[in-house]
C-alpha cells in the first residue's frame, strides 16, 4: 500500500482566488455594456492580477470589424471607463490575447469560425478549453446562441454562461428560457446576473445585519415601522426605447433589482454563506411576498419637467416612443412579507426614471420611543431613528437618532450619524462587475440569481401587470424631475406614513 | 503649532478637523479603523514619512509617529495634522500626531502613548529598524495588538540574536515581519516543487529572507537545513539540493502594500512563528 504524504509546505500559505486559465467569449460586444462595463472590469481585475495567466477574450457580434480595430476601441474604452489609471504593460497583456468574431449568431458558419478560433486561442495561449460565455444581446437572441453553442460546448473543460437581464419577460418566457439552457448545460453553469448583487453596500447589508449583534434582534416587525426601498434615476430612457417600450419600470427595475434589495433586507440569517443556502433564505422571501391588490400599486409615466434646471421632453416625446404609449416609468408599491418575523409590516417600494435625484436607499425606518418622557414641545419635529443603507451613489451607512440641542431646556433634534463606505476603507471601491465577472470565472454563484428566484420574481411581476390590462392609466401623470405621480403620496399618506424626503 | 500634553493635541485634532472642511458644509467625518504607531529611531525618518503617505489613504486612522531622541535634553514635543481626502460632497479625515521624545521621556513611551489610543480599536506598531529588546520595546510590545517589523532592516550579524529575541515575545502579541512576507511568493514555489529532501539550500537575497526561508524548511521539514547565503537587495534565487526553484511570475509588491497587507491581519501565524524559532536556532 502506498501512503499519500501531505505537502508539509503548503499550510499557511494564503489562498489566492485565480480563476482556471479560460476565454472570456463575449456576445454582443459591439454594444455599449461591453464598453462601459465589461473592459474596464477585466482591465481593473488585470491591474490586480486577478485574471488567471492564460486568459484570452474573443469578442462577438454582428458589426465587420478586424482584431486590430477591436482591440483599439476597447483600448479608448479603458482609458474612459476603467477606475485604474491606464498602464500599457497591464493594457498589452489583456490585448494580446483579443480577437474578434463578425457574425450573425444563427450563422452556422460564423459560429465554425469562432470555434476555430477558440481551438487556436487553447493552443496558442493555454486556456484549457474553459470557456466563460457572456451574453450582452436582447434576450431574443439567447436562444439562437444557445442552440448554436450547446451542440459544440468542448470536453474536458468548464463551460458557464453570463446572461444578462432582462432574463425572459414574464413567467413563461423566462421558464422557456430555462428550458433551452438546460437542454445543454446545467444550472450550475448558468449565471443570470443582477449587477446590484455585485455592489459592496448590498453585500455588506448581509455583514450588516449578520455579523452585528445589535441589529438582528430589533429586526422585525416588533420594532420596525415599516420600511422603504427607493430605486430612483435622473436619467430617461437614453436611446433604449425599443427596449424601453416593452419592458417598463417594472420589467427594468422592480422584477430584479428591486425585489433582489427587498429578499436581502428580509432574508432569515443562512446557515452559512455558500450559493446555496445565501440563494435558499432569498427565495423563501420572494415566495412569501404577497400579492399586492390594484390599490397597493401605482404606475407613473413622465411628462415634460425640469431635472437639474434642464428642461427634458415627455416620455412620449423621446426618440422611437409611440405617442399614445402605456408604458410605465415609475412603479410604487405596498408590499408584505408574509411571515413570522414581518406579518404587517409594509415595505414600501418605488422606482422610476426622471425623478428628483439618483439614488438607491433601504431605510429602515423604526418604531418611536413608546413613552418620551418629554415635553411635547421639546420634541418637536423629532421622527423615529431610522437606520439608511446607501447603495449609491454614496456607499454607506447611516443612522438618525434624537439628540439634545446644547443650552438651557430640553429640545431634541434628529442627528445622523454617517458611515460613509470609502471613508473607512479607501481601497477603491471595486466595480460590480469585477466582482461578479471573477466570481463567474471562479464558478462561485451567491451573487447570482438561481431559476426558481426569477420565476418567483416574474410571478409576482405578472400578477400586477395583468391587473393593469383592466384600465387605461391617464399618463403622463407626473413631470420629470420631481418624486413621481400624486398617486404614489397617496398610497402611503393613507397609512399615515410618508415618504422619506431624501 | 505644537503642544506639549495630550489634552493640548486633542484640542488641536478637533480644531484642525473643523477647520479643514469649508465654511457652511457639514464637517468633515473622522472614520477610525485601528492606530498605527510607529516607532522612527533618526536615521529611519524619511523612510518611515515615505511609507506613511503610501499609507493613509488605503487606512485611515490615527497616525502616531513616535521619534525617540534620548540624547537630547528631557522633553515632550508633539504636533498634530490632518490629511483630508475629499469623498462624496465631504471629506474624510486621517489624523497624524508627531510626538518626539526627547531625554527620559523616550525611557518610557507608553505613558504618552496610551491617552493617545483611540479606544476600542486595534494599535499596530511598526518598528524601524533593530529594536533593542529592553524595557522601552516591551513596555509598547505590550500595549499594542499586533508588532511589524523589517528584520531586513536588522544588521545581518545580529539577526539571529534579533530572532530569539522576538520568538520570545510571541506569547505577548503578534508579531509579523515583512522580510518574511517578501518570501511568501517564493515559499509558493518551494512548495508546488515539493517532494525534496532539502538537506541543503542556497539562496540569493537578504541575508534576512536566507535565514527565514532555512528556518522554514526546518520547521516544516522537521530536519536540519544547511544555509549558503549569497547577498543580494532582493530575493532572486533559491536552490533546492543544488536544484533552482523557478522563479515566481509577475513582480514583487510594493512596500507600502506589504504593510498594508499586515494591517489587516489580527491573528497569530504559527508557520511563521515556528520560521523564526528555527531561523534563530
Amino acid at each position: 500500500m502506498t501512503e499519500t504524504l501531505e505537502n508539509p509546505l503548503v499550510e499557511g500559505l494564503k489562498v489566492r482566488r485565480t480563476p482556471d486559465p479560460c476565454v472570456f467569449v463575449i456576445f454582443g460586444a459591439s454594444g455599449d455594456l461591453t464598453q462601459r462595463k465589461l473592459f474596464p472590469a477585466l482591465y481593473s481585475l488585470a491591474y490586480r492580477r486577478l485574471l488567471p495567466e492564460k486568459f484570452a477574450v474573443v469578442g462577438v457580434a454582428r458589426t465587420e470589424e478586424t482584431d486590430e480595430a477591436f482591440r483599439d476601441r476597447m483600448e479608448s474604452a479603458v482609458r474612459e471607463h476603467a477606475r485604474d489609471p491606464f498602464r500599457d504593460d497591464v493594457w498589452q497583456g489583456l490585448a494580446d490575447g483579443m480577437r474578434y468574431v463578425a457574425t450573425e449568431f444563427d450563422n452556422d458558419e460564423g459560429e465554425e469560425q469562432l470555434s476555430r478560433c477558440l481551438a487556436q486561442l487553447d493552443e496558442e495561449r493555454g486556456t484549457g478549453r474553459n470557456r466563460l460565455y457572456y451574453f450582452a444581446v436582447p434576450p431574443s437572441a439567447i436562444g439562437t446562441i444557445v442552440n448554436e453553442l450547446g451542440p459544440r460546448r468542448t470536453t474536458p473543460g468548464w463551460v458557464r454562461l453570463v446572461i444578462e437581464k432582462p432574463f425572459g419577460h414574464d413567467l413563461e418566457s423566462a421558464r422557456d428560457l430555462t428550458k433551452r439552457l438546460q437542454e445543454y448545460f446545467a444550472e450550475e453553469e448558468i449565471f443570470r446576473i443582477d449587477h446590484y448583487l455585485g455592489k459592496e453596500t448590498v453585500q455588506n447589508m448581509l455583514a450588516l445585519r449578520f455579523s452585528n449583534g445589535i441589529f438582528e434582534p430589533i429586526w422585525n416587525r416588533q420594532f420596525i415601522d415599516h420600511v422603504q426601498i427607493t430605486v430612483s434615476e435622473t436619467i430617461g430612457i437614453e436611446n433604449r426605447a425599443g427596449y424601453y417600450e416593452q419592458a417598463g419600470a417594472i420589467r427594468d427595475i422592480f422584477q430584479n433589482h428591486l425585489l433582489q434589495l427587498l429578499a436581502l433586507t428580509a432574508m432569515e440569517p443562512p446557515i452559512d454563506f455558500t450559493s446555496e443556502q445565501v440563494r435558499n433564505e432569498k427565495v423563501k422571501v420572494l415566495r412569501s411576498l404577497h400579492t399586492p391588490g390594484p390599490k397597493s400599486v401605482v404606475r407613473g409615466q413622465y411628462g415634460r419637467g425640469y431635472v437639474e434646471g434642464e428642461e427634458v421632453l415627455a416620455y412620449r416625446e423621446e426618440e422611437r416612443v409611440a405617442a399614445d404609449s402605456l408604458t410605465d416609468t415609475f412603479v410604487a408599491a405596498k408590499l408584505y412579507v408574509d411571515n413570522w418575523r414581518w406579518a404587517d409590516t409594509p415595505f414600501y417600494v418605488r422606482m422610476g426614471k426622471r425623478l428628483a435625484r439618483r439614488e438607491t436607499t433601504i431605510a429602515i425606518q423604526f418604531k418611536s420611543a413608546p413613552h418620551p418622557p418629554f415635553e411635547e414641545a421639546s420634541t418637536e419635529g423629532l421622527k423615529p431613528n431610522v437606520l439608511v443603507v446607501h447603495v449609491q451613489p454614496d456607499e454607506g451607512v447611516s443612522l438618525a437618532i434624537g439628540a439634545k440641542v446644547p443650552g438651557a431646556g430640553m429640545t431634541i433634534r434628529n442627528v445622523h450619524m454617517d458611515f460613509l463606505y470609502g471613508g473607512a476603507f479607501r481601497t477603491g471601491l471595486p466595480e460590480a462587475y469585477e466582482r461578479l465577472i471573477l466570481d463567474a470565472m471562479l464558478g462561485e454563484q451567491t451573487l447570482f440569481t438561481r431559476t426558481d428566484e426569477v420565476e418567483e420574481q416574474w410571478s409576482l411581476v405578472d400578477a400586477i401587470i395583468a391587473a393593469w390590462r383592466r384600465d387605461r392609466p391617464a399618463f403622463p401623470n407626473y413631470a420629470a424631475g420631481t418624486w413621481g405621480p400624486v398617486s404614489a403620496e397617496e398610497l402611503i399618506q393613507r397609512d399615515g406614513r410618508a415618504w422619506r424626503r431624501n | 503649532m505644537s503642544a506639549s500634553t495630550v489634552l493640548e493635541i486633542e484640542r488641536e485634532l478637533a480644531a484642525l478637523r473643523d477647520a479643514s472642511s469649508a465654511p457652511g458644509q457639514a464637517p468633515n467625518q473622522r472614520t477610525s479603523v485601528m492606530t498605527h504607531l510607529a516607532w522612527v529611531p533618526g536615521e529611519w525618518e524619511d523612510a518611515a514619512e515615505k511609507t506613511l503617505a503610501g499609507l493613509a489613504e488605503q487606512h485611515p486612522s490615527r497616525t502616531i509617529l513616535l521619534f525617540p531622541r534620548p540624547d537630547e535634553d528631557d522633553e515632550l514635543e508633539m504636533d498634530a495634522s490632518v490629511q483630508c481626502f475629499a469623498f462624496g460632497d465631504s471629506a474624510v479625515c486621517a489624523e497624524v500626531i508627531r510626538v518626539r521624545l526627547c531625554g527620559e521621556r523616550a525611557r518610557h513611551p507608553a505613558s504618552v502613548v496610551v491617552p493617545l489610543l483611540i479606544a476600542d480599536l486595534p494599535v499596530f506598531v511598526r518598528w524601524r529598524g533593530m529594536p533593542e529588546f529592553g524595557d522601552v520595546f516591551d513596555e509598547i510590545v505590550d500595549v499594542v495588538d499586533r508588532l511589524i517589523v523589517d528584520s531586513t532592516e536588522w544588521p545581518d550579524g545580529k539577526l539571529e540574536h534579533g530572532y530569539r529575541e522576538l520568538a520570545q515575545r510571541f506569547d505577548r502579541t503578534v508579531v509579523s515581519d515583512i522580510a518574511w512576507e517578501r518570501t511568501e511568493r517564493w515559499r509558493r514555489e518551494l512548495a508546488g516543487a515539493w517532494p525534496f529532501g532539502a538537506r541543503e539550500i542556497s539562496v540569493t537575497a537578504t541575508r534576512a529572507q536566507a535565514l527565514l526561508i532555512a528556518g522554514w524548511l526546518r520547521s516544516r521539514l522537521g530536519h536540519e537545513v544547511g544555509v549558503e547565503h549569497e547577498p543580494a537587495d532582493v530575493l532572486t534565487s533559491v536552490y533546492v539540493d543544488g536544484k533552482a526553484i523557478e522563479a515566481p511570475p509577475g513582480e514583487p509588491p510594493p512596500p507600502s502594500e506589504l504593510l498594508s497587507d499586515q494591517l489587516e491581519r489580527f491573528t497569530r501565524d504559527p508557520v511563521y512563528e515556528s520560521a523564526v524559532r528555527a531561523a534563530g536556532e
